[in-house]
């Protein structure tokens, strides 16, 4: 009789056990149902529209508005400007980034000079600009540092979530001289992406920039294509024979 | 009225100022005579397919006198994707190069345009090339 209880209690016991194994197991399943739901962005993209090309409205990216500045950065950033259009009515470039073989890095990167690859793990994102092989990776799941916890870079240190189908990337620790748009800004500066397709083949990324040199956020979108099936190329700045001479020419140097 | 305000917005949006074209950003080619060109026809001496541009060395013949010319092209990137690759011109080949000539007088620029020994004419890809007044 004892032994009888003992047995199905035993066999209620494993019935109950199995029941909730069963459970998590479904939870797990509808975990992963729900992540595997998340939309991929792995693959090819280009800017769009692409120069020359007529944007459909639904997909066309926002205007680059001015930053809202404070007096301060204002003043630098108006010089900047001033500077930048006196070289252009010269005839000469803003002796930018590339014109010193140095890559984009943040926010800049995002404007696709070149197509970019996106390769997404559910732990890990990384974005890869073929221009200059420029790579960001961005770590889901994990908190953002302070600005003064990381080492300023150039593409600074990036943390990622899910909010629904949009992508949110966080990135702060980037390098004061590394600026978009000759925009000063401070190594405080935080920049929050919220990345999410338009329709399948398309991807727009709400850039926000926050920082203590704005009076207020600045908001600007890129829009991008896929390309299927193409490969990013090898970007490697080999021989610069272009350079700006010592009174601001932009100059060749010839070969033999 | 909101629907016609928010149809408004979005086509302001769809009108706005687009920001400058991706491939613009990298170099202006302001260094290139926008104003006229040159035509040359000689011999390659190297064919360079290198980040960040690449480049035609090519030796003619101007007065009876050799002259060599250094002229830059896009970046191997952009050229791959319209058609060239770094075996589309050798060292040796006889060529014809459109060029917008160097402002500064030096011998050298942008090519345009290349005709290559098979009588193929192929363009490099310079952004806004319809900028270059060709006057050869």
């Amino acid at each position: 009789m004892t032994m009888v209880i003992k047995t199905t209690m035993a066999a209620v016991v494993g019935l109950l056990a199995s029941t909730a194994l069963a459970q998590t197991a479904l939870a797990q399943t509808a975990s992963a149902q729900t992540s595997s739901a998340r939309p991929d962005f792995t693959g090819s993209w280009e800017r769009y529209p692409q120069p020359g090309e007529k944007a459909d409205p639904r997909f066309a990216p926002s205007a680059i508005p001015d930053p809202a500045l404070k007096p301060e950065p204002m003043e630098k950033y108006r010089a900047n400007q001033a500077k930048l259009a006196r070289r252009l009515a010269e005839s000469q470039p803003a002796g930018d980034n590339y014109v010193k073989c140095l890559p984009d890095g943040m926010p800049a990167m995002m404007m696709g000079m070149f197509p970019m690859e996106i390769f997404q793990r559910p732990e890990q994102i990384n974005i890869t600009q073929e221009a200059f092989n420029q790579t960001r990776r961005v770590y889901m799941g994990e908190t953002l540092p302070k600005w003064d916890e990381v080492d300023p870079s150039f593409y600074g240190r990036s943390v990622g979530r899910w909010e629904g189908d949009t992508l949110v990337i966080e990135t702060t620790g980037i390098k004061q001289n590394v600026e978009f748009r000759w925009t000063p800004h401070s190594e405080a500066m935080k920049i929050t992406e919220r990345i999410h397709l338009l329709a399948p083949d398309y991807l727009q990324d709400e850039i926000t920039i926050e920082d203590e040199f704005l009076e207020r956020p600045w908001t600007y979108t890129y829009s991008f294509h896929r390309m299927p099936g193409y490969k990013l190329l090898e970007y490697v700045c080999e021989d610069n024979r272009e350079y700006v001479d010592e009174n601001g020419n932009h100059t060749l140097r010839l070969g033999q | 009225m909101f629907v016609r305000l928010a149809t408004g917005v979005a086509l302001l949006g769809a009108l706005a100022v687009v920001p400058a074209s991706p491939a613009l950003a990298h170099h202006s080619f302001a260094m290139f005579d926008h104003s006229r060109t040159i035509v040359l026809h000689g011999k390659v001496t190297s064919y360079q397919f290198t980040n960040p541009h690449c480049y035609l060395e090519v030796d003619v013949t101007e007065g009876g006198a050799p002259k060599h010319y250094t002229l830059e092209m896009t970046s191997p990137n952009m050229m791959s994707r319209i058609g060239w690759t770094s075996r589309t011109i050798k060292a040796g080949d006889m060529v014809g190069v459109v060029v917008a000539p160097l402002r500064d007088g030096r011998a050298g620029g942008l090519a345009l345009e290349v005709t290559l020994p098979s009588g193929k004419k192929m363009e490099p890809g310079v952004p806004n090339v319809q900028d270059f007044k060709r006057s050869q």
